[in-house]
């Protein structure tokens, strides 16, 4: 069974048919609405990121589609049928957030029931070699750390050769160096073809790892891009630049393109929708800014930004 | 799936405590309560003797006990850290979950059979006519068991975690007294015979019963315990699949 080898053509355009498509999905837990008529299409080879804050509906996202819980309304398809049909045919694979291990095993016995229970999997060694899990494979699972035991649900995701990897929250309790080995380990296999679909809330995850980033907010899409027209959506860049004598606040204001001003002292920090534009007309004041900085925004400020932009807009209806 | 079934069992093996006192525990009962009783002397309404009646009670209680109250906790707590869910998230059908879990069992109720066959016939000399009996008796009551494996998985599914304890064993107690595991059931009020004949302990100890006194099982037995069998593994199949509720 192979997908059609079509991939993220990195400008937006995508081929092939989606890996996972949410139409209109709803999902009710009593009187809470965690997931919102969702609309969302994956594509082969894509690496996404679900952002949002907790209670986002991410996890309950990550359930529908993976067919732990099932849609009040609407439809989620995975490679073109049920999620528990394709989990059944080896096509995905998942790392929970939830995902508890089994008790009074070792390591090397889970994954190996792993790979025996996958329908394309890969050898036993293979993938607790990339796991880095070959020095602990003869300690129990319940001695382990919590970044161990992370690793091993990393490997119990990767026992074959998925078309699909899901990961929730998967580097939660990794030091940085385990992460960054688990992000190599990842970016392998998207080489690969494969679609890799994770939820974080680590902002500079998402902006390092993902060519997509979709925005959760109250079980809604609230934004959907790349990290780089995500920030864009968010107020563009970041100008900083000190001034030799303080400048009345007016004529700053009366810069193009500004969505923010902050002067504190000599210094003077703008948001700019179009830097390049703000910064000409800074000279154009006559005034001869020292120390000129000019960036982008960090994901986690575009993402402030954006949720503080649905709060007004939600406060003003 | 057959990676599964080998590793519940090694890792039931594993915990020594659990298999120690799933054995000990009917054996002691045994001695309690059949230990001062005649050699000799028939039950009212049998043609058994008390030792030798109660070795075939116990026997099936223990194995029982092993499996039943076994298999709902620990599959209770499985669902509770999330390990049924990553299970859920593999290619393992719900018949293989099932599957494991009565065979871990069993490896558990077998020697807890065993160690009351061991102790009836040492301590209170009992003996069958013909030889085939024990081992007729050994296979009928492990066998049986598989039944009672499979109502704990579906408890198991059913009750959460705090909740498991009480509920197994308000259902094993019932299950043991009506079907009379703990004193022949003639001494029950005919009412609550009828309802006992029902019950899957009854036809349970019947199947032992029966070869206690060199008959084949009854049809009606075995054909009942079949049908429990069907209900509580498909119903625990089917619980494993659609456990949507719950992480």
């Amino acid at each position: 069974m192979t997908t059609t080898a079509s991939v993220n053509t990195g400008d937006g355009r995508r081929t092939g048919a989606p890996v996972v498509s949410f139409e209109n999905v709803s999902k009710n837990y009593g009187s809470v609405r965690a997931v919102s008529d969702l609309s969302i299409d994956l594509f082969p080879g894509e690496t996404v990121a679900l952002l949002g804050p907790n209670g986002a509906g991410k996890s309950s996202t990550l359930d529908l589609l993976l067919g732990l819980r099932n849609p009040d309304a609407g439809r989620v398809q995975v490679f073109g049928t049920s999620p528990s049909q394709a989990i059944a045919q080896g096509k995905v694979g998942a790392m929970l957030q939830s995902g508890g291990l089994m008790e009074d095993v070792k390591v090397r016995e889970l994954v190996k029931l792993a790979c025996d229970l996958h329908p394309r999997a890969f050898p036993v060694d293979q993938v607790l070699a990339a796991a880095d899990l070959t020095d602990i494979a003869d300690r129990m699972v319940n001695k382990l750390s919590g970044g161990q035991e992370q690793r091993v649900r990393f490997a119990l995701a990767t026992a074959g050769a998925n078309d699909l990897i899901v990961l929730d929250e998967p580097t939660t309790g990794m030091d940085v160096s385990a992460r960054q080995a688990f992000w190599a380990v990842m970016r392998e296999q998207t080489r690969q073809g494969r679609a890799v679909l994770f939820a974080t809330h680590y902002l500079e995850e998402a902006d390092a790892i993902a060519d997509r980033v979709i925005v959760l907010r109250q079980g809604r899409v609230l934004a959907d891009g790349s990290a780089a027209e995500i920030k864009a959506k968010a107020g563009g860049r970041r100008i900083v630049f000190d001034l030799d004598q303080p400048v009345g606040e007016a004529a700053l204001r009366e810069l193009p393109f500004l969505s923010s001003l902050e002067i504190s002292g000599r210094t003077v920090r703008i948001q700019s929708q179009d830097a390049d534009a703000t910064v000409h007309a800074v000279y154009g004041l006559g005034l001869y800014p020292r120390n000129l900085e000019v960036a982008g925004l960090g994901l986690e400020q575009a993402f402030l930004a954006i949720n503080d932009a649905a709060t007004a807009e939600e406060a003003a209806r | 799936m057959k990676t599964l079934v080998k590793l519940e069992i090694s890792r039931t093996l594993r915990n020594k405590k659990f298999v120690f006192f799933s054995v000990l525990y009917p054996v002691l009962l045994y001695v309690l309560i059949a230990g001062g009783a005649s050699e000799d002397e028939l039950v009212k309404g049998t043609k058994l003797t008390l030792p030798l009646l109660m070795m075939v009670s116990m026997a099936s209680f223990g194995a029982i006990t092993a499996v039943l109250v076994g298999n709902s906790e620990k599959i209770a707590k499985e669902r509770e850290k999330g390990w049924v869910r990553q299970l859920r998230l593999t290619a393992l059908p719900g018949r293989g979950y099932v599957a494991s879990k009565v065979a871990s069992a069993s490896v558990v109720s077998l020697p807890s059979i065993l160690a009351v066959f061991a102790v009836a016939a040492g301590l209170k000399h009992v003996r069958f006519d013909a030889a085939w009996q024990w081992f007729a008796l050994t296979g009928a009551i492990w066998a049986g068991s598989i039944v009672f494996a499979a109502l704990g998985v579906a408890i198991g599914y059913l009750a959460t975690g705090d909740a498991v304890r009480p509920i197994t064993f308000i259902i094993y107690f019932a299950l043991s007294m009506l079907g009379g595991l703990w004193m022949p059931t003639t001494t029950f009020p005919q009412w609550l015979q009828d309802i006992a004949a029902w019950t899957p302990t009854h036809a349970y100890a019947a199947l032992g019963q029966a070869i206690e006194v060199g008959d084949a099982p009854h049809l009606k037995d075995v054909s009942l315990l079949v049908a429990y069998l069907v209900l509580f593994a498909g119903g625990a199949a089917w619980l494993y699949r659609k456990d949507t509720r719950k992480a």
